[in-house]
């Protein structure tokens, strides 16, 4: 092979393909004819391509070589995001380095991506309809433009935290993605309250809880099959804050974000917050859909000793999410000289901050930050601190949050079996010179 | 340059076009079972896993031999995994918790 045969850095995948598609294949998905009994494609080939289509590909044999999934159109499962970690890409599932999340309101480059399944293609949002259905008096079947003209439309910065953030710190592992302090942000969403389009259906005196529906597909690539579908109680549905979104940041929600249209149930768990919504089902009891039962989003009903085995049915659902507070910067093992500004923010589910504290001296003694207030219910409280250290060395960073019940971030992880709600103060090395 | 390097070459050229091309800086790392570490049963738990979802996910976890056992029963009885056959899910429990187990020996976020 000659130095001009190799693909460049940047070199786009049609390109490197119209060069040489047999050469292009072996290089790019380890594609060579007449091999073993697995055919063409074979270990991290296969699983790229099938990354990088959103689905496993039941006839991969019979490709073509040199061929290109038409799929491809979208190839960048990334595409539109900025410095994000990828944890999974089958479903993608992506979190954002404390670092990044500095700005007071998450740009939509930097909001993580928790996918429980495969996004829908079409997400056209001139023909997106939702429905409103089961115990209410009027069924309804809106568009994003009936929402836009029969309901009041808000503007509000909504926390949105992955339930299982902070799960990597699990000792003895839980399983599931090994998120660390990023699989949370707070965008500015626009879209118009769950509540007042409950109230126009007229819930009947029968409604108990909503159950959440998406376009997003199964896995497995079953039809008959939802990959998630929760739901919350009715009064936690008619709160003020909880939105049916169609807007991010002002521009269009991110395809990895559940455009076009999406739940935003801000201090709950993620999952709660349905993304590609088509369906809010009013229940007569708790609803029983995909990953509402079981253990899954559930944590023991008591205090439980790491590694415990806990009976299945003495979990319970999570609800609000706990009092937490990330440092954004100065970034981890940052060299700085003599003092630095610190800064990041908190949040707590269906409650405020009271207080923000840093220590930079192992929890020994702490610091008041200075704390804004939320810019509406459902934001989290961005605060800084100016932090002075005695002489060189190695220090860490601690931040506390203390939320408007009293309840402080805890220095260890509270285990439970499926790794759920971890709210372990955040701390940052820093050496100063 | 003999004919396995040339494809040797070609083949880390490649995945530098895939790096810079899709930002999964991630799969330039990956092997021949994508992230899943060699091994007697890398490949039937590659093949296994991979059908649904990336072999990623299952590189994170450190997970014990009972609790690997008890997963792959709700992805059987909840995801509409097929049912593996019992010498090769043996196989494959082994696989698992020798590799990723909870000491986590391969874990890729270290």
């Amino acid at each position: 092979m000659s130095k001009d045969d190799k693909p460049t850095e940047g070199m786009g995948l049609h390109e490197f393909f119209a060069k040489d598609p047999i050469a292009a294949d072996r290089a790019f998905f380890g594609r060579i004819s007449n091999t073993d009994r697995r055919g063409f494609l074979r270990g991290a080939g296969l699983a790229t391509m099938a990354a990088m289509v959103g689905a496993n590909i039941p006839f991969h044999r019979n490709m073509p070589a040199g061929f290109i999934p038409a799929a491809f159109a979208s190839e960048d499962v990334l595409q539109g995001k900025d410095g994000l970690k990828l944890f999974n890409d089958r479903p993608v599932n992506a979190e954002t380095p404390a670092h990044l999340l500095d700005d007071p309101i998450t740009p939509t480059s930097r909001h993580f991506i928790r996918n429980n399944g495969v996004p829908p293609e079409d997400a056209d949002p001139a023909k997106w309809r939702v429905k409103i259905d089961g115990e209410v008096d009027n069924e309804l079947d809106l568009s994003i433009d009936d929402l836009k003209n029969q309901f009041e439309v808000v503007t509000m910065a909504l926390v949105i935290e992955c339930g299982g953030n902070g799960r990597a710190y699990f000792d003895p592992p839980a399983s599931g993605n090994q998120w660390t302090v990023g699989a949370v942000g707070c965008a500015n969403w626009t879209g118009v309250r769950l509540k007042d389009v409950l109230t126009k259906a007229g819930l009947k005196s029968s409604a108990v809880y909503t159950g959440h529906e998406g376009a997003d597909m199964h896995l497995s690539g079953d039809p008959d099959k939802k990959p998630i579908s929760r739901g919350v109680p009715i009064a936690k549905a008619m709160a003020d804050d909880v939105l049916i979104a169609f807007q991010m940041n002002d521009g269009p929600i991110h395809p990895m974000n559940g455009a076009p249209l999406r739940l935003v149930v801000p201090g709950w768990p993620g999952s709660c917050s349905q993304k590609w919504l088509t369906r809010i089902w009013v229940r007569d009891k708790v609803h029983d859909g995909e990953k509402m039962t079981g253990t899954s989003y559930r944590v023991p009903n008591r205090q439980v000793a790491p590694g415990e085995k806990v009976a299945t049915e003495d979990f319970v659902i999570i609800e609000r999410m706990p009092v937490k507070s990330i440092i954004t910067f100065p970034e981890n093992n940052a060299s700085v000289e003599g003092e630095t500004e610190v800064r990041g923010h908190a949040w707590s589910g269906d409650r405020t901050i009271d207080a923000l504290d840093i220590s930079i001296d192992f929890g020994a003694t702490w610091q008041r930050a200075n704390l804004d207030k939320p810019v509406n219910s459902g934001a989290w409280q961005n605060w800084r601190a100016n932090v002075k250290f005695p002489k060189p060395g190695y220090y860490e960073v601690w931040a506390r949050a203390t939320d408007s019940e009293g309840v402080a971030q805890p220095f260890a992880v509270d285990w439970n079996p499926k790794g759920y709600t971890n709210n372990m103060m955040h701390r940052v090395a820093v050496r100063v010179s | 340059m003999n004919r396995q390097n040339a494809t040797a070459g070609l083949g880390l050229a490649g995945l530098l076009v895939l790096a810079s091309f899709t930002n999964y800086v991630a799969i330039a790392e990956a092997g021949e079972f994508g992230r899943l570490v060699d091994g007697k049963g890398a490949e039937e738990t590659y093949y296994a896993c991979t059908g649904c979802h990336s072999d990623m996910l299952v590189a994170q976890q450190g997970l014990s031999r009972e609790r690997w056992d008890e997963l792959i029963d709700w992805m059987i009885e909840e995801q509409g995994m097929a049912e593996i056959e019992r010498g090769e899910r043996e196989l494959i429990l082994d696989y698992l918790s020798r590799n990723y187990g909870p000491d986590r020996p391969n874990f890729p976020l270290k």
